[in-house]
């Protein structure tokens, strides 16, 4: 600043060097009462503090504690499933979930308008959604989306910058299989719960310890304290069934079904010596990964929930019975020329007519009249006897969820038609799988196996947890009457028999028809056009490896068990000892059977 | 030569012990969130203790500088705040955060001309008074003319918006006046008058209606516009008398916004207890005393009003501030001054410090140059008190 601007500026004299006293006066006054008004404010904004950190101490320190602590699930890892050969029959895959957080979104309907398109809900519906939950801190809008899901919505949040979207990692429960063996995987609900199959029978099992522990938390949700207590992941499980042979059995089945235009189909594999399940199939089926989309009767476990009549199939068990009670011989005539037998006012029929047959024969052209015969032979309480010893009428405890017990009447509420009836398999209402077992037992020299899906569990960290050992339920018939129902039932498949169909070049099959007519409710009668062909056997035949049950139901056209179950039996039969590595030599009687010695 | 006396000594005493309160509080705010965001503990540290020097060198000149030499410029002053609160709004300039426009791009830091405006606007009501001393019973003069000027830097501010600004400038603009003699029927019917347009401003917007409602009940929407006071209040809940402990707060842990700026008294309140907040109270208290120590013994009107105005300034920002947070006042961003993080604020009134520091000292320079020279007629206490 030059002197001279100096200087203008003092001479200038802007402000008063002798300043009035008198307004000063009246502001001194008046500043008193500004002063008092500060200090008064600083007063009150003490009391105030001592209101709050002294009076309101207990009070504020528990809200402190209540938001600082959160009490955090942590859901551990669903147990692995693996087939005989280790496997993957069901994984758990890391999905994102989308939450909200509605107090702290803004604009409810912008936010409804772009995003419901994305989950597949009505933007009106999420936005009703949104406002009514406003308070909340947490909702779940769509669970386990699919990966394409998921970053479309993440981009749409970047984009309008939406605050209150999230997304969470969570497991989500995949079959890699897809349809295989899908009915005795079953399924898991959105909170990874089993509720069919085996994921219902081993849910404790497979389920795990969820971890739930207080966090000391930031109000952004981080957790702050280190030592987190890691939830237990569930054990796994490992099947007695083979995901080869279950993808044979699988495929012949959609042939069939395909074929026959069939309503439903069951097939099962087991292993006669220890009731070891190796496939078990249904039609019609279902995709785990989606079960909800499926109608429920897809999802039917057929094989252990549903009754049919076994008809014919049901002779090898009388068969058994009345070799073991020694009431016929093996070359015992039965004359069956009259093509009709009546017992208790009502006529049995053959379907083909003959003059006299052998006990053997019987069997293997499945002879109506001569079955009849041989039960009035057995007579009542005996035929029961071993009915009931073969399993008919009982669970078979296997261990998968809704197994029914079947329908096998008590003997004093049979009436005078129903050895008859029960002779060529009528009357009784039985699954596929005890059909199977009856056999398998048979098969197994007269010992009734308690079939078994799991054969181990296994603790995450790999030590058996539980192993499954095969259980001889009983020995119904002796082993030399079993050899000898085998032989019947190997000649059904020879050249006179009535399941030539299933005859399989170099092994020896041992098996049995059977056709029954559906009993149509409505019309109170047995249906002329619905039926259920079966075929049930076991190969090789003089040292059974294998036990399998093909059912059709209400096939069209031709409902021969032996048109129909038979050449799906073979099939399934051929490829799986292919896929077994059994060479398939023409040798006579002689079964080459080299790998597979469980 | 200069000398200075207890009194000034004392008020600059205060001040320090505020700011390092302040700087202490600063670090435990924000090493967390530093770490986080910078991967160091230090940096918002670092900074604020940038701005501390910066205001300290701002302190220290306008202590040296004649203050009455502002006089002939605070219309230039008028300008430049002026100007800088419009480049606010221009882009590349003005730097938004948090959906306000509040401040400046000036490498290497920001600066918040809001701030500015608070202390030119004393100057320019100090000066305006002292010149106008016997006609601001007029209405044109005691009212009309200067709150004119206040409501026209409130609109520009209020566009930002910075509430809390526009707040203590009305506050203080009619404290002045009414120490500037205006008259008292004056100053309530405008106050009478402004009601309505308070009320109208409020009702108008949803949003600021929801505030209030918030602030008349924040427990009643405790996760929504309630948050920040409820943490607020659990934060001083929780400190009781003695406090957590230095450091201790959880509060800060993201549950208390803003807790190194607008909220750090009640941080204070958490980890230092009834005891710490009171010591602060008590030094902006004996700052105030001091403040008006210096007014007393002021004898022109201009040096009087100045002085005045300027202790009123950071009081009321800080009766301002300590009501937001206890909940007595709805809640506007305001910093504490000398403690809050933020560098425009404390920077500004480290320099009012240094003013009223430089008045200070003329007011003992001239009592002393008095003494020594037997120009005026000072008591004989006074000068046996101040030998000792």
């Amino acid at each position: 600043m030059s002197r001279r601007r100096q200087e203008s500026l003092y001479t200038k004299k802007l402000w008063d060097e002798n300043p009035s006293e008198i307004p000063l006066k009246k502001s001194r006054k008046r500043a008193v009462v500004l002063v008092t008004a500060i200090l008064f404010a600083f007063g009150v904004i003490t009391l105030r503090l001592i209101g709050l950190m002294v009076i309101d101490h207990d009070k504020l320190s528990e809200r402190a504690e209540q938001q600082y602590i959160r009490e955090q699930t942590l859901q551990p890892q669903r147990g692995v499933i693996w087939d005989r050969k280790m496997r993957e029959m069901a994984a758990n895959l890391e999905v994102e979930s989308l939450y909200a957080v509605p107090l702290k979104i803004k604009d409810t309907r912008h936010l409804s308008r772009k995003l419901a398109p994305l989950i597949k809900i009505s933007s009106k519906k999420l936005n009703k959604t949104l406002l009514k939950k406003k308070q909340k801190e947490f909702i779940w809008l769509e669970r386990k989306m699919d990966k394409a899901g998921a970053r479309k919505v993440a981009e749409m949040k970047d984009r309008f910058s939406y605050g209150g979207l999230g997304f969470l990692s969570e497991a989500k429960r995949y079959y890699p299989k897809g349809y295989t063996a899908s009915h005795l995987m079953g399924f898991t609900n959105i909170d990874n719960v089993g509720i069919s199959g085996l994921e219902l029978h081993y849910d404790d099992y497979l389920k795990g310890e969820v971890s739930s522990v207080s966090v000391n938390r930031d109000a952004r949700g981080r957790s702050l304290s280190g030592g987190i207590k890691d939830p237990v992941p569930g054990n796994n499980l490992v099947l007695t069934i083979d995901e080869g042979i279950q993808y044979i059995v699988e495929r012949e089945l959609a042939g069939v079904m395909k074929e026959r235009k069939a309503k439903a189909a069951v097939a099962i594999m087991m292993d006669p010596a220890t009731g070891e399940i190796l496939a078990m199939a249904n039609r019609p089926t279902y995709d785990p990964n989606h079960a909800g989309t499926f109608e429920s009767s897809a999802r039917r476990n057929r094989a252990i929930t549903d009754l049919f009549e076994p008809g014919s199939t049901l002779k090898a068990v009388l068969a058994a019975a009345a070799l073991e009670e020694r009431v016929v011989a093996l070359n015992e005539v039965f004359d069956v020329s009259k093509g009709f037998i009546v017992v208790g006012g009502k006529p049995v029929r053959d379907v083909h007519k003959s003059e006299k047959l052998t006990f053997q024969e019987v069997m293997q052209r499945s002879s109506n009249v001569g079955a009849v015969q041989i039960g009035l032979k057995l007579g009542s309480s005996n035929y029961y006897k071993y009915l009931r010893g073969f399993g008919f009428g009982e669970k078979s405890g296997i261990d998968y969820p809704g197994e029914v017990k079947g329908i096998l009447r008590g003997i004093d509420q049979w009436s005078g038609t129903s050895i008859a009836a029960l002779s060529i398999g009528q009357e009784i209402g039985v699954t596929p799988l005890q059909v199977l077992r009856a056999y398998a037992a048979i098969a197994n020299r007269g010992a009734v196996m308690k079939p078994y899906i799991v054969s181990d569990i296994i603790s995450p960290s790999g030590e058996v947890i539980k192993r499954v050992s095969p259980e001889i339920e009983r020995q119904v018939v002796s082993a030399e009457t079993a050899e000898t129902v085998t032989d019947i039932l190997k000649m059904v498949v020879e050249e006179e028999g009535t399941a030539r169909k299933a005859y399989i070049k170099g092994n020896l099959v041992a098996g049995k028809t059977g056709t029954a007519q559906v009993f149509d409710h409505k019309a109170g009668r047995y249906s002329r056009k619905k039926f259920v062909s079966s075929f049930v056997g076991f190969v090789p035949a003089d040292n059974p490896k294998l036990a399998l049950i093909v059912v059709v139901y209400e096939p069209e056209g031709s409902a021969y068990g032996g048109v129909v179950a038979a050449p799906v039996f073979k099939s399934i039969i051929e490829h799986t000892l292919a896929y077994m590595d059994v060479p398939m030599e023409r040798h006579e009687n002689q079964i080459l059977l080299v790998s597979e010695t469980r | 030569m200069m000398i200075y006396t207890k009194n000034t000594r004392n008020m600059v005493l205060s001040v320090l012990a505020l700011v390092s309160i302040g700087t202490l509080m600063v670090y435990s705010s924000t090493a967390l969130m530093s770490m986080r965001k910078y991967g160091s503990g230090f940096h918002y540290l670092w900074s604020h203790l940038f701005t501390v020097c910066a205001g300290a060198v701002a302190m220290v000149a306008m202590a040296k500088l004649d203050y009455r030499r502002v006089r002939p410029f605070i219309y230039v002053l008028l300008g430049i705040s002026l100007v800088m609160l419009l480049l606010v709004f221009v882009p590349g300039i003005g730097i938004s955060a948090n959906g306000a426009r509040r401040w400046l791009k000036l490498w290497p830091t920001t600066f918040q001309p809001s701030e500015l405006v608070k202390i030119v606007m004393v100057i320019f009501l100090a000066d305006y008074m002292d010149r106008n001393i016997n006609r601001m019973k007029d209405i044109r003069f005691g009212i009309l003319i200067p709150v004119g000027v206040m409501l026209f830097f409130q609109a520009i501010i209020i566009q930002q918006p910075d509430f809390g600004a526009v707040m203590s400038l009305g506050v203080l603009t009619i404290c002045l006046l009414i120490l500037g003699g205006a008259r008292i029927i004056h100053i309530g019917g405008l106050v009478l008058f402004s009601l309505p347009v308070i009320y109208v401003l409020l009702t108008s917007s949803t949003y600021r209606m929801k505030r209030l409602m918030c602030f008349v009940d924040p427990w009643k929407e405790p996760f929504d516009c309630g948050f920040q006071l409820v943490q607020s209040f659990i934060a001083f809940g929780k400190g009781s008398l003695f406090g957590v402990g230095l450091g201790g707060s959880r509060q800060k842990l993201y549950f208390l916004p803003e807790v190194h700026t607008d909220f750090i008294f009640s941080l204070i309140g958490e980890e230092l207890g009834l005891i710490g907040v009171v010591v602060v109270i008590g030094l902006f208290i004996f700052f105030f005393k001091k403040g008006m120590d210096v007014a007393s013994k002021t004898d022109d009107p201009f040096s009087y009003f100045l002085t005045f105005g300027l202790t009123m300034m950071i009081c009321i920002q800080a009766i301002i501030n300590f009501s937001v947070s206890t909940g007595l006042m709805p809640t506007k961003g305001l910093p504490l001054p000398f403690i809050s993080y933020g560098g425009s604020a404390l920077l500004v009134n480290l320099a009012a410090v240094g003013i009223l520091v430089s008045i200070s000292m003329k007011n003992d320079n001239t009592e002393t140059n008095a003494v020594r020279y037997g120009e005026v007629d000072m008591s004989l206490n006074n000068y046996m008190r101040r030998q000792r």
